[in-house]
């Protein structure tokens, strides 16, 4: 023995040894092969070299790392048995007859070194074959040689023949070594697994890198403890139904695609499956054994039946394909497993992995080859915990959202009544919804139609748990960063809500979605009181048509930006709406009309248009009727300042004054505004009993003074008549002047 | 008050056919409703502005349209105004469809009603695409015809049905408000292989109806001159005809001549003051007061290409009366 080769090899086992299979050999199921022995006593010059292409695959993940490797150097100190343990290693093979249970794993080898009982390994130990010691010769079957030892071989090496590197294209025939326990194939060009049926003994049949594509011609063999098929061509997994005790099954680099006919397999503890061409994992039932199993690079995109594996503890899935925690969740429901790999895989790159990973999966104790500490557990703990939460708010978000869509839906429904533009389908459709609030489909189809990209995203409990809003609700009032949205009429009396000041100087851009413009009107002084910083002003919907209309705006304060959607207010499609806006607003200077920026030339456009018309109606109005205009305009905004008097008497004076100002600043439109339909009708009601009133006060003065004039007329025409007749009468009287001198003085004494 | 009919009315009639008593009880109307603030000024102060503005047509700005079309004086006041407060729209030249107009009309008087309008732009576009644009003179004279004469139209209009269904107008004139009727495009489906009524017997129920018309009129002698142009014309015929007729507009007395109706010097100075009053504008405003240097607006859109067509149309029908729709219109 040369301990100190062996204690180099073993240190670079240590680096290179970190999976592929680890083979434990329950010797007491098989006391007399325990007696197996070998010694490494030869060495080949190839031997560093094999290495590496054998381990290839190992080499790979080196890097990794292995807590269950034993660190080496002190040990193989003590121990050369120790060192052959970890030359063993070294070719993927760790074979440890362990007496005792499986319990300490990963350190039996150290623990118990004397009982351990290793026997060969592929390629180091055991003959070199070659053609001094073999005779292969021809037999009488054409194509398959037939292998013959010498005696004295037979006996140094009675169980075991070493047949690697022999430019093999077929298994040679094997004659008179029935208690073959051990078979090497190693680096042939085997393309067809022969004439090994009558090797009933054999426990290990190692086939690595050979050209076979079908496992085949083992049915025989039911002793068969490990099969190596590493580095070959097959393609499926099949054959193996009588190999019911096999403990060691490596298939890696092959081609296989689908994990299946394995489920008989329960004695079976290393399963390597790595570099095949595996899409997925299942079919793992039975695997009742299965303590490590190998599937790295693949392209593994979920993972399902590992939760049937009640022994299973190392899962090896690095460099797959794996890009949610769902498509590995059974990981979860496994109590066993302690040592998983992920690296490699999207997964890992997600920020969430390592949380998600240890707090959905408490039994693990290394992930990605990293031991797991507590404290990382803690902070997986806390981070799932933030992350529930954070997915809880979202939840609650997308059902106010919802929420929020199904009201304006509603809203836009009753608005479509109101404004009669669905004739008769939409009633009853509408009742429909109404009758039967627990039909969750009828709802759901209906806001399909009107939001087909939304409703993908929501599941059917939010739809059942939101029904009862969306038949109730008719009108939504929101506040959105700096935008305050009303839909429905009904939204119009949250400004009479009491907003905080935060809000309420916040809120600088307002918009009104299916309310009728004049209802706006009533309410835009409140608004102007309640959000004095609005200066964005947005209409959808809001049936606006006529010019006039927009004079109820100049009422405002200020308005920096005004967007009529031409969705519902058919004013839009006026030619000369935004030059009228511009000449009725331009005291408040405005920015934007729909968007646009306001030009020079759009206010020098809009004077030309209607300049005129408030030069009339400013210089060319009566007196009276300026005053009484002006005065209506001012007694409207008392109106709502009255109502409001008791609680802010200080807020009226400044209102007070401002009106005034208003006024002052574009006295010759001012005279242009809107009053409501149903202010203006109530009005020409008023103005109609006046009439009546004075139609009559009227008849009846001009009936007098006609009469009067009629009769004065009369007298006209009689007076000269009348006033000859007198004159005669009188002349008549004083003709005879002694008897009249005689009356009068007779009249006088009489009188005394 | 000494015109000779005064001695052949009794005083009431005489001021109510005058209109002095709608006056007098709209005065009266006025002060009741603003008596406030007319009492801080003084009564003979407000019925001294009141009959001024009578007298100037201002009085009509943005009443109720019962009062604007109560008296002849005040359907011309209100075309005059609308006139010149809207003037500036067409020599802009812009197109403007029927409902623009309307809330034109609307911004001068608030419940002006879209039924006058629409068959004003009607007589503009003979009564089909009522959603097409139409110059501001062609509206504005049409309008002037359906809004001065609304009450003389409909009977003309039942007069034209009966004569189209051949009956004797003479006997079945009744001058009530049958709006509607008129509505349908009178050629189809009638047993007559021309279109439209024959002229001169149209005239003799025209002049009929004058005689006895209570509302205002054209003058006889104008529908007269219409018509004898002609030999047949159709309802919509003689309502352009009306509204292109100068004579008429003159005697209505309310617009000026066709030629000179984007002419208002007085006005113009007047907006040329007040752009320059235009915030922050003031020294484009005064560089380029010309009012020719109007920014170009992309003038006739949809409308050029139909418009000549259409008018080439309108003369064909009164011209000779037949039409294409000879052939399709036999019994």
């Amino acid at each position: 023995m040369i301990p100190g080769k062996y204690r180099s090899v073993s240190g670079r086992a240590a680096n290179n040894v970190n999976c592929g299979l680890h083979l434990v050999i329950q010797t007491s199921s098989l006391p007399e092969k325990s007696k197996v022995e070998f010694k490494l006593n030869k060495e080949t010059p190839s031997f560093s070299g094999r290495l590496l292409q054998h381990d290839l695959e190992r080499n790979y993940s080196s890097r990794q790392g292995d807590g269950r490797v034993i660190s080496p150097s002190p040990r193989n100190k003590s121990s050369c048995i120790s060192s052959t343990t970890n030359v063993t290693e070294l070719c993927g093979l760790e074979m440890k007859t362990t007496m005792s249970s499986l319990s300490a794993f990963g350190d039996s080898s150290i623990q118990t070194p004397s009982k351990s009982r290793i026997r060969q390994g592929c390629h180091s130990a055991g003959p070199n074959v070659s053609g001094d010691h073999i005779n292969l010769a021809s037999s009488s079957m054409p194509s398959f040689p037939i292998l013959q030892r010498s005696s004295e071989e037979k006996i140094l090496y009675s169980d075991r023949l070493t047949l690697e590197r022999q430019k093999l294209t077929v298994c040679p025939i094997i004659d008179g070594e029935e208690h073959l326990r051990l078979l090497n194939f190693q680096h042939n060009f085997i393309t067809r697994i022969q004439n090994i049926s009558n090797l009933q003994r054999l426990i290990f049949l190692d086939l690595y890198d050979n050209q076979i594509e079908e496992i085949s011609g083992l049915s025989t063999l039911r002793s068969l403890r490990v099969l190596l098929l590493g580095k070959n061509r097959i393609k499926k997994i099949s054959n193996l139904e009588n190999l019911k005790s096999l403990d060691v099954l490596d298939l890696h680099g092959n081609q296989i695609t689908k994990i299946e006919n394995v489920s008989h397999l329960c004695d079976l503890r290393v399963l390597n499956l790595a570099r095949n061409l595996l899409s997925h994992v299942d079919n793992l039932n039975g695997l009742d054994s299965l303590t490590e199993l190998n599937l790295r690079h693949n392209q593994i995109t979920f993972v399902r039946d590992v939760d049937n594996l009640p022994c299973l503890q190392r899962l090896f899935l690095s460099f797959n394909n794996i890009s949610t925690f769902e498509s590995v969740c059974c990981l979860a429901d496994s109590s066993s497993l302690s040592d998983i790999t992920f690296d490699g895989n999207p997964i890992a790159q997600e920020s969430w992995y390592k949380h998600t990973i240890l707090q959905n999966m408490m039994q693990l104790r290394q992930l990605d080859m990293k031991r797991v500490t507590e404290e990382e557990r803690r902070m997986a703990s806390i981070v799932a915990k933030k992350e529930e939460e954070k997915k809880r708010e979202s939840h609650k978000q997308s059902l106010l959202k919802e929420k929020k869509r199904l009201t304006i839906n509603n809203v836009a429904r009753k608005w479509d009544l109101q404004q009669h533009r669905i004739p008769n389908i939409a009633p009853n459709q509408d009742r429909k919804v109404s009758d039967s609030p627990q039909d969750p489909s009828q709802l759901h189809g209906s806001t399909v139609s009107a939001f087909p990209e939304e409703t993908g995203s929501l599941d059917s409990g939010l739809t059942s748990a939101l029904q009862g809003l969306s038949v109730t609700d008719t009108h939504l009032v929101e506040v959105d960063g700096d935008t305050l949205s009303l839909y429905g009429s009904g939204a119009l009396e949250s400004l009479d809500r009491n907003w905080s000041v935060q809000t309420a100087g916040m809120v600088t851009t307002v918009s009104f979605t299916f309310i009728e413009f004049d209802e706006i009107v009533q309410v835009l002084p409140k608004l102007k009181i309640k959000f004095p910083n609005s200066l964005h002003l947005k209409f959808k919907e809001t049936n606006l048509v006529m010019l006039q209309q927009f004079n109820a705006l100049a009422q405002l304060r200020h308005v920096d930006q005004l967007t009529i959607d031409p969705q519902g207010n058919p004013v839009v499609n006026f030619t000369l709406w935004k030059y009228y806006v511009l000449f009725r607003l331009s005291h408040f200077s405005m920015q934007k009309i729909n968007g646009t920026e306001v030009t020079q030339n759009d206010m020098i456009m809009a004077e030309r248009l209607f300049g005129i018309l408030a030069h009339v109606a400013s210089s060319e109005l009566p007196q009276y009727r300026l005053i009484s205009i002006l005065g209506d305009a001012r007694k409207k905004q008392f109106r709502y300042l009255l109502e409001t008097k008791g609680k802010k008497p200080g807020l009226v004076n400044e209102e007070n004054s401002d009106s005034k100002r208003l006024v002052g600043e574009n006295t010759n439109r001012a005279t242009l505004n809107y009053t409501t339909r149903d202010f203006y009708n109530e009005r020409l009601e008023e103005i109609k009993e006046k009439k009546k009133f004075c139609k009559m006060y009227m008849e009846d003065l001009v009936k007098e003074a006609t009469e009067i004039n009629m009769k004065n007329e009369a007298l006209q025409k009689l007076w000269p008549q009348m006033f000859i007749e007198l004159v005669r009468d009188a002349v008549i009287e004083i003709r005879n002047k002694s008897s009249y001198m005689k009356l009068c003085l007779q009249q006088i004494t009489d009188q005394k | 008050m000494l015109s000779p009919e005064r001695l052949a009315l009794p005083d009431y009639e005489y001021l109510a056919q005058r209109h002095v008593l709608t006056y007098m009880e709209d005065a009266v109307c006025q002060l009741l409703e603003n008596k406030e603030d007319i009492s801080q000024y003084g009564i003979a102060r407000f019925f001294t502005e009141y009959f001024n503005s009578v007298c100037q047509g201002t009085h009509i700005l943005f009443r109720e349209f019962s009062f604007i079309q109560a008296t002849p004086h005040n359907r011309a006041s209100f075309l005059r105004a609308f006139w010149r407060c809207f003037r500036t729209v067409g020599k802009n030249g812009d197109l403007l469809t029927m409902r623009e107009y309307h809330c034109l009309l609307q911004l001068l008087c608030p419940d002006f009603p879209l039924e006058l309008t629409q068959k004003a732009a009607r007589i503009v576009l003979m009564d089909d695409a009522m959603d097409c644009l139409m110059s501001f003179s062609d509206f504005l004279f049409a309008f002037q015809i359906q809004f001065y004469y609304s009450e003389f139209l409909e009977s003309v209009a039942a007069i034209y049905q009966d004569l189209l269904a051949g009956k004797n107008p003479n006997t079945v004139i009744v001058p009530t408000s049958s709006s509607g009727q008129h509505r349908q495009r009178p050629a189809l489906g009638e047993a007559s292989t021309l279109e439209g009524v024959e002229a001169s017997l149209f005239y003799q129920c025209l002049e009929n109806l004058c005689d006895r018309h209570k509302y205002s009129c054209p003058p006889p002698a104008l529908v007269k001159e219409v018509l004898s142009n002609v030999q047949r014309l159709t309802f919509y015929g003689f309502l352009v005809a009306l509204s292109k007729h100068h004579g008429i507009n003159q005697a209505l007395g309310a617009l000026p001549d066709k030629g000179d109706l984007m002419h208002d010097p007085a006005m113009d100075e007047e907006l040329e003051r007040l752009l320059a009053q235009v915030p922050g504008l003031v020294n484009s405003a005064t560089a380029n007061p010309e009012a020719g240097c109007l920014p170009s607006r992309t003038p006739p859109r949809v409308g050029s290409p139909w418009r000549p067509l259409h008018h080439a149309r309108k003369v064909d029908a009164e011209s000779d009366g037949s039409t294409e729709e000879t052939d399709e219109s036999e019994t």
